[in-house]
């Protein structure tokens, strides 16, 4: 399927119907973000998205961090696909992934200390992160430039609009409250008291595992 | 006296209290990945030990005599580490498959799948970068002790592993909730595996 969307992009000599490319990018964008969703579909990047959803804020910074480093990869390596010989691919591909997670790391240090603090070693662990290295090697250095980079920011948001759910869930369930940014938006610690188990480690492992099977029924429900 | 009672903690820490993978959530990828058969677990264990203690060894001083003098590891330090492992993965690919042809039956597939383990780059990282590790008792690794933390977490992770592949080959064959079949199930057993090792918060103070 995704074959025929390629070949459907390439063969266009100047007469390119302007809609069928953007149903195309639309179609790429929505498979990253949902079809093929990497942490519910493909089980890849989920050590930091257990992890850091601790806390709803910590996944909004955690999800534009990857997601940078993903679409940034994605579009120098996909526009140097050429150039790379096949052999050393790998340690290329690394090493870009590195040099972008390296400016996060430290701009993240420079202008946001306590989220950082907070977020410790799973900042320069996004170069491990297998969803980067993944689609770098499935797609980036396959296609062109614009597809790969649409691409990645689908899965990019894909990633993160996952990441939010679980974090607003377990901190809300966890303790009752969720802040973000200092802001109180929802307040319950007057109805239930809050169980802590949410936001324990075991938690991070159960409410992932109910949330890909409520997903999973919900899905099946649509029949897509 | 002391130094031996301090090795013991950081290796114990590292196994049992802060477990890389069930209490840290390090490494799921292969934990969810290649733990159908309990061959293929302690396969990818074995692997993942031999290269973590070596990773954190070759980082540790290259930490301490490369980076640290130039005044470059803040900004070098990931780049650096990587290509530290996924130069070794690559060597000891080569060294297994010529000096034990037997252990690189049992091994050599899982070799390059090891470079992405996360596991392998967080040990290395809070081994050797000071800041990292929220191990109340230490702040700055020595060589021996940064070994040792590399050992015991590594060891963890094949602990876990291997507990999670038993688990998994019962539950083949155990009645199951058709909605639950497959990955749910996968988590919500290891969220009871790690509640199991939460337990272990306190011991000996840690």
């Amino acid at each position: 399927m995704m074959d025929q969307i390629e070949e459907k992009v390439l063969p266009a000599p100047g007469a390119i119907e302007v809609p069928s490319v953007l149903e195309d990018l639309w179609a790429h964008f929505k498979n990253g973000a949902l079809v093929e969703n990497p942490l519910l579909r493909l089980m890849i990047g989920l050590c930091s998205a257990l992890a850091v959803s601790i806390k709803a804020e910590n996944t909004i910074f955690m999800g534009i961090a990857a997601s940078f480093v993903l679409v940034a990869s994605s579009f120098l390596i996909s526009s140097l696909r050429k150039l790379i010989s096949d052999e050393i691919r790998i340690p290329i591909f690394i090493v870009i992934i590195a040099s972008f997670v390296t400016i996060v790391d430290l701009l993240m240090k420079a202008y946001f200390l306590s989220v950082y603090n907070r977020l410790g070693v799973w900042i320069p662990l996004i170069v491990v992160n297998c969803i980067i290295l993944g689609r770098a090697e499935a797609f980036a250095s396959r296609r062109g430039v614009l597809v790969s980079t649409v691409d990645a920011i689908g899965m990019g948001v894909g990633y993160t609009w996952v990441l939010l759910l679980m974090g607003i869930i377990r901190e809300t369930l966890g303790t009752g409250k969720l802040i973000v940014f200092n802001k109180t938006l929802i307040n319950l610690t007057s109805v239930i008291d809050p169980p802590r188990f949410f936001i324990t480690f075991p938690g991070a492992f159960l409410v992932f595992g109910f949330l890909i099977a409520f997903l999973d029924l919900v899905h099946k429900k649509e029949g897509t | 006296m002391e130094d031996a009672q301090r090795l013991f903690l950081i290796f114990i820490g590292a196994m049992l209290v802060w477990n890389m993978v069930l209490i840290r959530f390090f490494a799921l990828c292969s934990f969810v990945g290649v733990s159908q058969r309990m061959e293929t677990s302690i396969g990818m264990s074995l692997a993942v030990i031999f290269v973590t203690v070596m990773a954190t060894a070759l980082s540790w001083l290259l930490w301490k005599f490369l980076l640290t003098p130039l005044g470059i590891g803040e900004f070098l330090y990931i780049p650096s580490f990587i290509l530290v492992i996924a130069a070794l993965v690559q060597f000891e690919e080569m060294l297994i498959k010529k000096t034990s042809p037997l252990f690189y039956r049992a091994v050599g597939i899982y070799l390059p799948l090891i470079t992405t383990n996360c596991a392998v780059l967080a040990i290395a990282i809070e081994g050797v970068k000071p800041g990292f590790m929220k191990l109340n008792i230490v702040y700055n690794f020595s060589f021996i002790e940064a070994v040792i933390f590399a050992f015991g977490a590594s060891l963890g992770y094949g602990l876990a592993m291997v507990m999670f592949s038993a688990i998994r080959e019962r539950l083949e064959t155990a009645p199951i909730p058709a909605v639950l079949k497959g990955y749910p199930l996968i988590f919500i057993t290891a969220s009871l595996m790690s509640l199991g090792f939460v337990g272990f918060g306190g011991l000996f103070g840690l």
